[in-house]
């Protein structure tokens, strides 16, 4: 073990203890602020799972978020569970969501998958417009806890795990695995590795910690509906912290999500709506200058203009 | 007589999905790009409609060539000046360019032209005319016969002429039709703004029909999607088949099961056609 394997390790877990002490001394509206940008750190670094590692690049993550959301939901308000129960069986939903629809659907590649899994979230999004116990269109109103730590710590203590496993992917056999398949699934094949087993192993720990995080959301927000809980919205954000962070490293996407929730929050102060265009522009700037992200641009050192120019070019026809 | 008049409607629809994925399918087929900003496209064109419609008072189906010329410029300059610049890159990328372009498109019409719903309505909005005890509106009818004759003119273009030949030797092999001589740069471009001609021609139509908001487009992208893919891609008579059987299933769903249904129908097709037959209908080679 070097210590290039444990450094991400250490200043995760030195930012952690940090984070851990910050209700104690910033405002009420900074709390907020930290509980949000918690959750999508955790959708971005759980999307990192399958997308960054294994290369297949999710666009319905969000499916498991409402998933998860609405598991919570209707146990805390139809079966009057407590919050402990009704958490846990959000990671577990979304997570057998995960491994029954990823069994055919991550045999799809490229295109196909990726368009299929924004079916999949659309489709989820209009079953549960349709049913009768996750309330249809009108949505779940939940319990209203006013102490926000609860949410505060679930949030950061799974954004912790998800950043665990992140990092044992990043130098383990099983991550190994999941990066030969990115690479060349044929090749992973002929390998010995299990390449089905793998990828939907993948895909179910991204919807698990998706899940847990969308059933957080729930109780924190007091109020779900179908549009709130499944809209392409936070598909787009958690795939551009990701991208913009840099897909496939341990600490890329916490720091894309760091940063763009602080830009993002900066804008919606004006207008919601700048806030999203903002997202559309940053997805196109970044996939044009630093496709590898921030980690890479980090990583270069004494980077110039040079560096955007090049990836400018690199693909241009 | 109800299940005939349900066949009507869904063919007379199954029209207009067949020209959105008719677009779709030759920006994939053409440059392996899926165009996620297929839909907002065809909100452009719809608003372009509806804006001639509105203040100039420009009859919807007269103003049609203004549509469908603004939207080849639009997706045009689209192409030449963006999307070329990643057109090579692997297929993510190119995805999520077009995922950005979708979001800034539907953004920047949310604040440009708020979020209500608008629509198109001419005076012949609500005619219709009935045959044998079948209804049917005047619009649609035209909508459809107009969705045939831009399909034939495409076809016309893409087989007869020598830019249909350049963009189809493109398709084939970008290397040796650019040592021929083909400005590949120009032609990915046209073969962007033909798609996006006819989904604003799509879109001009739709608004008639339904409610145009920016948000429109996002169940769009997904249909044109799953027309192109039912039909099996490249193929230009797969999208019109994938159209019609969309429509169909669409209408029939609306009317036997709920009104609510036929989005989770057409999405929920989508994955099950992935599933189970990848290259489309009519399709053939290589799909997953």
């Amino acid at each position: 073990m070097s210590a290039k394997r444990w450094a991400p390790l250490l200043s995760a877990v030195v930012v952690v203890l940090l984070l851990a002490a910050a209700p104690g001394i910033v405002s009420a509206f900074m709390v907020q602020f930290l509980i949000n940008l918690f959750m999508m750190a955790i959708l971005a670094e759980s999307w990192n799972i399958i997308g960054g590692f294994t290369g297949y690049a999710s666009f319905g993550n969000v499916a498991f978020f409402g998933i998860g959301a609405y598991t919570t939901g209707v146990l805390l308000t139809r079966v009057e569970f407590p919050f402990a129960l009704a958490l846990p069986a959000a990671g577990i939903v979304a997570m057998l969501f995960g491994a029954v629809v990823g069994l055919p659907i991550l045999r799809l590649k490229g295109h196909y998958f990726a368009i299929a899994t924004l079916g999949v979230a659309e489709t989820m999004r209009e079953v549960v417009y349709n049913l009768e116990f996750t309330g249809k269109g009108t949505g779940l109103v939940m319990p209203i806890v006013r102490n926000p730590l609860i949410f505060f710590y679930s949030m950061l203590g799974i954004l912790g795990a998800v950043t665990l496993v992140n990092w044992w992917l990043s130098a383990s056999r099983f991550g190994y695995g999941l990066v030969a398949i990115r690479e060349d699934e044929d090749a992973a094949a002929v390998m010995g590795i299990n390449t089905p087993l793998y990828k939907t192993i993948a895909f179910a720990l991204s919807g698990f910690f998706t899940g847990l995080a969308g059933g957080v959301y729930a109780y924190w927000i007091t109020f779900i509906d179908p549009e709130a809980v499944f809209k392409v919205i936070i598909t787009v954000q958690l795939l551009i912290m990701a991208v913009f962070g840099g897909t496939g490293t341990v600490l890329g996407p916490l720091l894309g999500a760091l940063v763009l929730s602080a830009v993002s929050e900066v804008l919606a102060t004006q207008l919601v709506t700048l806030a999203e265009l903002f997202n559309g522009f940053i997805i196109i700037l970044v996939v044009l200058f630093m496709p590898k992200g921030l980690m890479d641009l980090i990583r270069q050192r004494g980077f110039s203009l040079r560096y955007f120019a090049k990836n400018l070019r690199e693909y241009r026809i | 007589m109800l299940t005939l008049q349900v066949l009507i409607n869904g063919i007379l629809l199954g029209g207009l999905y067949g020209i959105m994925a008719i677009g779709m399918s030759l920006i994939w087929g053409v440059m392996n790009i899926v165009n996620i900003a297929h839909g907002p496209l065809i909100m452009l064109g719809a608003y372009v409609t509806y804006w001639t419609f509105t203040l100039w008072g420009w009859d919807p189906f007269l103003s049609l060539p203004v549509t469908i010329v603004a939207l080849f410029v639009y997706g045009y300059l689209l192409q030449r000046l963006i999307l070329n610049l990643v057109v090579r890159a692997q297929l993510f990328l190119t995805l999520l360019l077009t995922f950005g372009i979708e979001v800034a498109m539907v953004n920047l019409a949310r604040i440009f032209w708020s979020s209500d719903l608008r629509q198109v309505t001419p005076t012949y909005a609500a005619a219709n005319f009935s045959v044998g005890g079948l209804t049917i509106p005047y619009v649609r009818l035209w909508v459809f016969v107009t969705t045939v004759v831009l399909s034939v003119v495409f076809l016309l273009i893409m087989e007869r002429t020598r830019l249909g030949r350049a963009i189809r030797a493109t398709a084939e092999e970008l290397r040796a039709a650019r040592l021929t001589g083909i400005p590949v740069g120009h032609i990915y471009a046209v073969t962007y703004g033909l798609g996006a001609a006819l989904a604003g021609a799509a879109g001009a139509m739709w608004g008639m029909l339904f409610p145009v908001t920016p948000m429109m487009g996002g169940a769009l992208t997904l249909k044109s999607f799953v027309v192109a893919v039912l039909g099996g891609l490249g193929t230009m008579m797969g999208a019109v088949v994938g159209g019609l059987i969309l429509g169909l299933a669409e209408s029939f769903s609306s009317t036997f099961i709920g009104p609510t249904y036929p989005n989770a129908i057409s999405f929920g097709l989508l994955v099950l056609i992935l599933i189970f037959r990848p290259t489309g209908v009519l399709g053939k080679g290589e799909g997953r």
